[in-house]
Order: structure tokens, then C-alpha cells, then sequence
């Protein structure tokens, strides 16, 4: 019994190295240059994850709008009134954002902006505005950032972004909608998405911390 | 191929720590490596040689596979979703039961 789980690792590991040595010679990737401008997209991965596979992104992010409601309604009830410790703060983290948080917004609106013609797209963008939003958190503390920060707005904006993104995913799904502009506004839209659920999951965890 | 290698080795060392350890946050940790490994493995089956993005307008030559690299995508954002459900589970566990061993949380019921 006791040797049980390491064998089963081992046979896992084996499986996945017979299964990777059949993957070779690696099969010839097929021609992406004009199904890709099909979409109106020069990047091949945007036009798959927003053309070809939107079935797959539209769920992907209902799936992720499902984890961060169980996030909310779990958390909420063990949110600690009183005696919260406090968080560190430093200069040097606080002059850091003050220097690096227009880049980093900047850069995010332009990852979702150019997603569809070169390197970037809706999640790296919302994730980057994520971590936009830890750092200046981080700097002016995260409750004091968290009561600057209306919930219910930002929870409105999470749900409507939503409702626009299955929208446009349905124009695209059902009545063929094509074209660049489209690509940007889903990107926009999973951006808006992907940076809320980031907040919210940074927020809650931080207003339960404490000793057990 | 080195680079197959190390993504099995990491899924096994991810699944290892998920299934030997006691802390139900280094099970976790164990699933986050091990989730590591998968994307890599995506990653790098999608590499040929000498390839360049499947971006237009790079130029000649051979390019990458693109549809690993939009599943990879999905990897990370869903993995990123469940890691953090999941840690709000152990949050609960923790503050209802103080405790995040495995054996003592079977245990006493």
C-alpha cells in the first residue's frame, strides 16, 4: 500500500512518455494564413480562440465567471469585522506604482486593442490590468483600495460584460458575424471580464486573512 | 524534446507532491506544478524547428502549431480560476475544522 501512489505516478509518467514519442515527427502545421484572414485577424491563435473555438472561449469564460460567484458567495459570510491585522506598507512599493501603473493600464488597453494583429488579446490584457490593480493595492493597502472601489459597480460591470461578450459571441456563433472590429470588442470585453474576476479574487482573499 | 522531458518530469513531481503529501495546500501547490507541466507539454508540441509565431507578415519559414498555443490559453485561465475556488474551499476547511491535514480531517468528523 504504502508504495501504491508512487507506482501510479510512475505509470502516469510512463503513459505520458509513450503517448509523447508517438507524437513524432510532429505532423505539418496546416496552412493558418487564410483561414486566419477569414476572421479578420493576422494572429492565428486570436482567430482560433476567437473564431474557430469561440464555443470553447465563451464557455471557458463562463466557467471562470462561475469560479469567481463561488468566490464572492463563499467568502462573504467569513469577511472579519473587527480585527483585521494589517498589511505592510513601504515607500518603495508606493513609489513603484506611482511610476509603473499608467504603463502598465496603458499597456493592457493596447495588448487588447492589437490582440487580433500581433502578440497579445483579451487575457493576457485582463491579467495585466489584474496585476495592475494588486500593485496598487499593495502600495495605498488593499482595504483602503477595496472601499475606493465601489462593489456593486464593479460587480455590474462583470455581469454586463458578460451579458455583451455571450451577445457578440452569438452574433458570431449564429448569424456569421466576421471581422477585425469584432475581434477587438471581444477582447475588450474578456479583458473587462478577466481583470474583475482578478480583483475580486485579490479582495476577497485579503479581507479574510487572520490568524486561524 | 528536452523540453517534453522536463514538462513529464514536472507532471510527475506534481502528481507526487498531490499524492504524498498531507497539507491540503501542498496538494494544491502539487496540482499547480503539475498543471505547469501540461502547458509546457502544449507548449512545447507545438514548437518545430526554427519556427516562428503563426503571426502574418513574420516572414518565410516553417511556423509553430497555433492551436496548442489557444489551448494553452484556456489552460491557464481556468487553472487560474479553479486554484483560487479551491483555496477558498481550504480557507473554509481551515477556519471550520483548524486543521489542513488530510488524515486528521478524515479522522474526526
Amino acid at each position: 500500500m504504502k508504495w501504491a501512489a508512487p507506482m501510479a505516478v510512475l505509470g502516469i509518467v510512463v503513459l505520458v512518455a509513450v503517448g509523447t514519442w508517438s507524437l513524432f515527427p510532429r505532423p505539418e502545421v496546416p496552412p493558418w494564413e487564410e483561414a486566419t484572414a477569414v476572421w479578420g485577424a493576422e494572429n492565428a491563435v486570436a482567430a482560433i480562440v476567437l473564431g474557430a473555438r469561440l464555443w470553447d472561449t465563451l464557455f471557458e469564460i463562463l466557467v471562470y465567471a462561475m469560479a469567481m460567484v463561488g468566490v464572492r458567495l463563499v467568502l462573504r459570510p467569513l469577511w472579519r469585522t473587527g480585527s483585521v491585522p494589517p498589511l505592510a506598507e513601504t515607500p518603495l512599493l508606493r513609489r513603484a506604482a506611482d511610476v509603473l501603473l499608467g504603463p502598465i493600464v496603458v499597456f493592457s488597453v493596447y495588448l487588447a486593442a492589437s490582440g487580433h494583429l500581433g502578440p497579445g488579446g483579451g487575457f493576457p490584457a485582463g491579467a495585466l490590468l489584474g496585476s495592475g490593480l494588486l500593485l496598487l493595492a499593495l502600495a495605498k493597502g488593499a482595504d483602503r483600495l477595496g472601499g475606493e472601489l465601489h462593489e456593486p459597480a464593479l460587480e455590474r460591470g462583470e455581469y454586463g460584460a458578460i451579458a455583451l461578450l455571450l451577445a457578440v459571441g452569438g452574433g458570431v456563433l449564429f448569424f456569421g458575424w466576421k471581422g477585425g472590429s469584432l475581434c477587438v470588442g471581444l477582447n475588450f470585453l474578456i479583458a473587462v471580464e478577466v481583470a474583475i474576476g482578478a480583483w475580486v479574487v485579490l479582495h476577497q482573499f485579503t479581507r479574510t486573512r487572520g490568524e486561524v | 524534446m528536452a523540453a517534453c522531458a522536463l514538462a513529464i518530469a514536472l507532471v510527475g513531481l506534481g502528481f507526487w507532491t498531490l499524492i504524498r503529501r498531507r497539507n491540503v495546500i501542498w496538494k494544491l501547490l502539487g496540482l499547480n506544478v503539475a498543471a505547469g507541466g501540461a502547458i509546457l507539454f502544449l507548449v512545447a508540441i507545438a514548437h518545430r524547428p526554427g519556427a516562428h509565431p503563426a503571426i502574418v507578415g513574420l516572414g518565410p519559414g516553417p511556423t509553430a502549431d497555433p492551436l496548442p498555443h489557444a489551448l494553452v490559453l484556456t489552460a491557464i485561465v481556468i487553472h487560474f480560476a479553479t486554484l483560487a475556488l479551491s483555496l477558498v474551499y481550504v480557507i473554509v476547511l481551515t477556519e471550520r475544522r483548524h486543521s489542513q491535514d488530510v488524515h486528521k480531517l478524515e479522522e474526526d468528523r
